[in-house]
C-alpha cells in the first residue's frame, strides 16, 4: 500500500495530516467535507471513489474539513455519528488491509496482541461495552486476555471512533465553514426529541440509558433492548420510543420501528435486575429485583437509593 | 485541656515521625476533616515535609488524597486540574449492626484481601507486587491502592470492569463446557488463570472436602479420584453421571469465587476524583492509624495499628460496650471508669463511649 492509499484509507492518521499538511481548505474542498458529515447522518458508509493524485489528496482533505466544520458546530450528535460513521469505512479497510497496514494502525492504539493475548488495560479501553466482551467471561492469563482476530478488528475499530471523537473546538471559524455547519444544522431531521426526565422518574439504570440518549451515545444491543422493553412497560408508544432511540449515532429508523414492534409483538418482558446486572448496566442497589418495580418505591426510598 | 485537645495533641506528636508515602504527593489534592471525614478540600503540598508540618500545627481528625494525579491540584473547580491519571484502589469494607459490630469481621476480612490481592490484582490482572499497597483503613475494613502504570489511565467505566470481575458480576460459567465430537463434556483445568482455572480448582477442592455438595457419587474415593484426574486435563466426563445438566451441580462452587466484599456501593473504584483516607495518617473515629500492611495473615488492627505508646489514661464509660474480642477487652458498663493502655482508651473516647477521667 502506498502512503497516498494508505492515507486515503486512514485519514486520521499522522500520516495523511502530513500529506495534506500545507493544502489550503477551499470552497470545494468544504464541501466535500460537508458531505462526508451528511453521509454520516444518512448512515452511509461506502467510500468515495477517487481516481487521480488530486483527487485522493482532496479526499483526505475532506476529513480534515469535517473535522473543522464538527469543531466550530460543537454538536455532540453529530461528532458521534461522525465518529462512528468513520470507523465503520475504516473497518471495511481494515478487513481488507494487509497484515503490515493492520499493525501499523493497531500499534499506534498500543493494541498489540501476541499469540492471541492482548494485555488488559488496553483491552478495557477499547472493547465494546457489551456482554460478549465482558472479562469475566474471558480466558485470562496473569494480565493477558485471549482475543479472536474477529475481535481484535472490533477492538481497532473503537480505538479509532474514540480518537476521531475527541475532536479540538474551533474558535472563529472561518465563513465557509461556519456556514457550511450552519446548513448541515438545518438539514438535520427535524422531528426533535425531547428527553424530559427528572431525577427518580426511573430506576437509576434507567436515567442512565437516558443521559446516554440525551448525550448521543452509542448503546450497545443489550442495553438498547432492556431500554426498549422498560419503556414499553411502562405505557410508552412507539413512536415515542422510536423518538427517544433516533437521537443515538447509528441510529436508523427501520430497524428501530421493526425491533420495537417486534419486542411489543412478542410481548418480551423486562429483565430481571439480576440479569440487568451481569448486562452490566445495574448501577445502584434498590433491591426491587425488576425494574418497573422502581415505581411501588415510595419517594423517601428512591431518595435514599439515589443518593 | 478538653477531650478533644488531648486526642489532638497524641494525634500531633505521632506525626512528628510518622512514616508518610504518598507518591508523587505534589499532584496530589488533599483533604481534611474534622467534623465529618472531609469538611475541606482542594489542598495541596508540594512535598512530605509541608505536608507533615501541616499535620503537626493544625492535626486535622481526618486526612484523605487523591487517588487521582493532577497537574493543577489546587485549583478549583475539578475540571480545571487537569485529571492525568489514577490510582485504582479497591475499598473492602465490612457493613454490620451496631456500633462495634464490624469489628469481629477484621479478621475474616484479611482472608479476602489476600485473596484480591494474590488471585485477581497480581495473578489475573498481571500487578507485579511493587506496585500494590495494602492498608488498613483505620476503622471497618482494608484498601489496596495499586499503582501500575498501565492501569493508571483507565477511566471509570473500565475500572467498574474490573470492580464488576472481581465481584463476579456477569459471570456464566456454563460458557466455559461445551461437548466435544466425542460428546466429552469439555471445560476449564485447573492450571488455567482467571475464572476458569479458579472454578476448576474449587471444584477439585469441594470434592475432596465435601463431595456430596457435588454429588452423593463422589463420596466414594474411586469414582471422585477418577473424575479428578479428568478435570486435571480439562476433561469433565470421567463419570457416570448425567453430563447435560452437570454444570448446575457447580452453582455453589462458582459462588464461592469472586470477592463480595468489595464495597461497589460508594463506587470507591470508579470515582475518578475520589478521596481516600492517606495511608499511614489516623482514622479520627478510632484512633487506630490507616496503617500500610505488608503481611496482612499477621496483621492484628487493634495492636499493630495504635498509636505506639507505653502510657495509659483513665476514662469514663458513658454508655455500655460490648466484649469486643478483636480488642481484647471484656464488657464495660456505663460510668465504669477504668485505666487503659492509651490506644484503647483513645479507641473508646473516639467512639464516643467514654469521656477522659480527670
Amino acid at each position: 500500500m502506498d502512503e497516498l492509499d494508505f492515507a486515503l484509507k486512514f485519514p486520521f492518521t499522522s500520516e495523511a495530516k502530513k500529506l495534506i499538511g500545507t493544502m489550503q481548505l477551499n470552497k470545494q474542498i468544504i464541501e466535500m467535507g460537508a458531505e462526508r458529515i451528511r453521509k454520516a447522518l444518512h448512515g452511509s458508509s461506502a467510500s468515495r471513489r477517487v481516481f487521480n493524485e488530486p483527487e485522493i489528496k482532496d479526499e483526505i482533505a475532506s476529513f480534515a474539513a469535517a473535522r473543522m466544520i464538527l469543531g466550530s458546530l460543537r454538536n455532540r450528535f453529530m461528532t458521534n455519528i461522525f465518529a462512528v460513521n468513520e470507523s465503520k469505512m475504516v473497518r471495511n479497510n481494515l478487513n481488507k488491509a494487509d497484515p503490515e497496514t493492520l499493525e501499523r494502525i493497531s500499534s499506534r492504539f498500543g493494541i498489540k496482541t501476541k499469540e492471541g493475548m492482548l494485555d488488559i488495560p488496553t483491552y478495557l479501553m477499547y472493547s465494546p461495552k457489551s456482554q460478549h466482551y465482558r472479562l469475566i467471561n474471558k480466558k485470562i492469563i496473569s494480565g493477558k486476555v485471549r482475543v479472536t482476530e474477529a475481535e481484535e478488528l472490533r477492538l481497532i475499530e473503537e480505538a479509532v471512533r474514540k480518537h476521531i471523537e475527541i475532536i479540538p473546538i474551533v474558535k472563529d471559524a472561518p465563513d465557509l465553514i461556519k456556514k457550511a455547519g450552519e446548513k448541515l444544522l438545518e438539514e438535520l431531521p427535524k422531528t426533535e426529541v425531547k428527553i424530559n426526565v427528572k431525577a427518580g422518574d426511573h430506576p437509576p439504570c434507567i436515567m442512565k440509558l437516558f443521559e446516554s440518549a440525551k448525550k448521543h451515545e452509542n448503546l450497545p444491543h443489550t442495553a438498547r433492548w432492556f431500554f426498549a422493553t422498560y419503556l414499553l412497560a411502562i405505557g410508552m408508544n412507539e413512536d415515542q420510543i422510536n423518538g427517544i432511540f433516533s437521537t443515538m449515532p447509528d441510529y436508523s429508523e427501520k430497524i428501530t420501528r421493526y425491533q420495537i414492534s417486534h419486542a411489543k409483538k412478542r410481548g418480551y418482558s423486562v429483565p430481571s435486575c439480576a440479569t440487568v446486572m451481569t448486562y452490566g448496566l445495574c448501577c445502584a442497589i434498590c433491591r426491587v429485583g425488576i425494574p418497573t418495580k422502581w415505581h411501588n418505591l415510595d419517594e423517601k426510598r428512591k431518595e435514599e437509593i439515589r443518593k | 485541656m478538653n477531650d478533644l485537645q488531648v486526642v489532638k495533641e497524641i494525634f500531633s506528636e505521632y506525626y512528628r515521625t510518622a512514616k508518610l508515602v504518598i507518591p508523587s504527593v505534589e499532584q496530589r489534592e488533599f483533604g481534611i476533616g474534622n467534623r465529618k471525614k472531609i469538611d475541606a478540600r482542594h489542598l495541596n503540598f508540594a512535598n512530605i515535609s509541608l505536608f507533615r508540618t501541616y499535620l503537626c500545627n493544625n492535626t486535622p481528625m481526618f486526612v484523605s488524597h487523591s487517588t487521582a494525579y493532577y497537574e493543577f491540584p489546587g485549583t478549583t473547580p475539578i475540571q480545571k486540574k487537569n485529571w492525568k491519571c489514577a490510582d485504582i484502589v479497591f475499598d473492602l469494607d465490612i457493613h454490620a449492626e451496631g456500633k462495634y459490630g464490624a469489628y469481629a469481621g477484621l479478621e475474616d476480612m484479611k482472608h479476602d484481601v489476600a485473596r484480591l490481592v494474590n488471585d485477581f490484582i497480581i495473578n489475573d490482572f498481571g500487578i507485579s507486587k511493587e506496585h500494590i499497597t495494602i492498608n488498613f483503613s483505620g476503622n471497618r475494613g482494608y484498601h489496596v491502592h495499586v499503582r501500575d502504570p498501565a492501569y493508571l489511565p483507565l477511566r471509570a467505566e473500565e475500572r467498574r470492569e474490573l470492580v464488576d470481575y472481581i465481584m463476579g458480576q456477569g459471570l456464566d460459567y456454563t460458557k466455559f463446557f461445551h461437548f466435544d465430537d466425542k460428546k466429552r463434556l469439555m471445560g476449564p483445568s485447573p492450571d488455567e488463570g482467571g475464572y476458569r482455572g479458579r472454578l476448576a480448582r474449587g471444584t477439585i477442592k469441594l470434592l475432596n472436602e465435601k463431595p456430596s455438595k457435588i454429588s452423593r457419587k463422589f463420596s466414594n474415593e474411586k469414582d471422585r479420584e477418577f473424575f479428578i484426574s479428568g478435570i486435571n486435563e480439562g476433561n469433565w466426563s470421567k463419570t457416570t453421571l448425567n453430563l447435560k445438566d452437570f454444570t448446575t451441580r457447580l452453582e455453589e462452587v462458582a459462588k464461592s469465587l469472586p470477592i463480595s466484599s468489595v464495597d461497589t456501593d460508594a463506587g470507591v473504584t470508579q470515582d475518578l476524583s475520589k478521596l481516600i483516607r492517606v495511608p499511614n495518617t489516623i482514622h479520627g473515629d478510632t484512633g487506630l492509624i490507616a496503617l500500610i500492611v505488608d503481611d496482612i495473615e499477621s496483621f492484628n488492627p487493634f495492636k499493630d495499628a495504635a498509636i505506639p505508646s507505653d502510657k495509659t489514661m483513665k476514662i469514663k464509660f458513658v454508655e455500655d460496650v460490648p466484649e469486643i474480642p478483636m480488642v481484647g477487652t471484656g464488657v464495660f458498663k456505663k460510668d465504669d471508669v477504668k485505666e487503659l493502655p492509651q490506644a484503647m482508651a483513645l479507641f473508646f473516647i473516639l467512639k464516643k463511649s467514654a469521656k477522659i477521667e480527670k
